[in-house]
């Protein structure tokens, strides 16, 4: 019976650790964030990404740099535990592996171009597209998580949800891209620089 | 007439067996059954970077093996960004493909991976027959009815050659091997342009 009792009260802590917001408190999270995204010109920031897969006992890690600036520079820089780093650049996709320079034209490649957008979209935070996806908003701690369900068939056989937490200023600190079979992909940023200038040249391989 | 004979001649020496091609010699071994330790450990998360060579086009991403009860292994691989390519499970008697991107769906290309992949993860085989290569030994053994040869440098195993016909099909190169774990794995087909390199970062 006192296990019960714990068992309940852990859940019920679990239940208040996030909680849904209100139809006010999400439009307010909404105007934030996309304000935010349109002040935005640059992001420069660390990532640490997380893979998980059920089967493993530790979730892979590895570490970068995100570079990004409008309209649709990416840059994604891994720097542990090997050198990658892969630009998204008008329509191609640019990566250097280790020296080994490589690029694919997204042009001819609609799940590419997809997750292009998405991409960009996720590190703004600003994907708040209803007739793609089923948006739940939460509280949670001092931040907002908010939770992307793909409407189009052919995304969700890839991507079960995007959960993305925005600090108290309305940016990103956390992308997670759930699998159909539960596998994630976690990544938390790290020492977020807002509108740093940021040259073309960062964006070459 | 000449020509036929000579091309009976030709058939002959190109039907040779692996072995004798290699100039193998044939030994006695007390040894029953031999052991591939590399991915043995059910402890392990083994993760390797991987580049693979195909048609001139050019792959990278990581594999991820993991060994999740005896004789049974998951075989996995993503994109660097963390996107899964493939899942495949691989039993003693089983092959299951627990997820594949449908880009890469096609018969072909997962017979190829499944043939490959299970090598890696055999961890015991039954000794068909020993030689000796100069001073190391060689151990045939069959993976799914093909011949498989095991050669060993200093008690480890470094190479693994399938061969069909007498003719070499597939090379598996293991180096930088420490602690039963090979950090660098290659592995070569001769008639197909496909080539795996694997560097691990074991973490």
């Amino acid at each position: 019976m006192r296990k019960v009792v714990f068992l309940l009260f852990f859940v019920s802590l679990a239940i208040q650790a996030q909680t849904k917001m209100s139809v006010t408190e999400a439009e307010a999270l909404k105007t934030l964030v996309k304000q935010q995204a349109l002040t935005t010109k640059t992001i420069y920031s660390d990532f640490t990404q997380y893979k998980h897969l059920d089967f493993l006992s530790n979730d892979i890690v590895s570490k970068g740099k995100l570079a990004f600036k409008t309209p649709n520079l990416v840059k994604w820089e891994y720097t542990e535990p090997y050198n990658y780093a892969v630009i998204f650049k008008n329509e191609t996709l640019f990566i250097n592996d280790e020296g080994k320079k490589n690029q694919i034209d997204m042009g001819s490649n609609k799940m590419f171009k997809e997750l292009n957008t998405l991409i960009i979209n996720s590190i703004k935070g600003d994907m708040f597209d209803d007739t793609a996806f089923d948006i739940s908003y939460y509280k949670k701690d001092k931040h907002h998580e908010v939770h992307f369900i793909p409407k189009d068939k052919k995304s969700s056989k890839y991507i079960q949800a995007f959960q993305l937490i925005f600090n108290t200023k309305g940016d990103v600190i956390e992308v997670k891209m759930i699998e159909p079979s539960g596998d994630f992909t976690k990544i938390v940023f790290t020492n977020r620089e807002l509108n740093k200038p940021l040259a073309d040249a960062v964006f070459t391989n | 007439m000449r020509f036929l004979l000579i091309s009976i001649c030709f058939l002959f020496i190109s039907c040779g067996s692996y072995p004798k091609k290699q100039h193998l010699e044939l030994s006695d071994t007390p040894l029953k059954s031999i052991e591939n330790p590399y991915f043995s450990d059910a402890s392990i998360d083994y993760v390797y970077k991987a580049s693979i060579d195909v048609y001139k086009r050019n792959f990278s991403g990581l594999l991820i093996i993991k060994k999740i009860a005896e004789e049974q292994h998951r075989v996995a691989f993503t994109t660097e960004m963390g996107n899964k390519l493939f899942d495949f499970t691989f039993t003693k008697d089983n092959f299951q493909v627990n997820f594949i991107l449908e880009e890469l769906d096609k018969n072909l290309l997962i017979q190829v991976l499944e043939k490959d992949f299970r090598v890696l993860v055999t961890q015991n085989l039954i000794i068909s027959n020993s030689y000796t290569n100069i001073q190391y030994p060689v151990y045939q053994t069959q993976i799914n009815n093909k011949n498989h040869y095991y050669f060993f440098e200093d008690n480890e195993l470094t190479k693994v050659v399938r061969s069909k016909y007498g003719k070499e099909k597939v090379r598996f190169l293991f180096s930088e091997i420490k602690h039963r774990i090979a950090h660098q794995i290659k592995i070569k087909h001769q008639n197909i342009p496909l080539e795996i390199n694997l560097k691990s970062i074991i973490q």
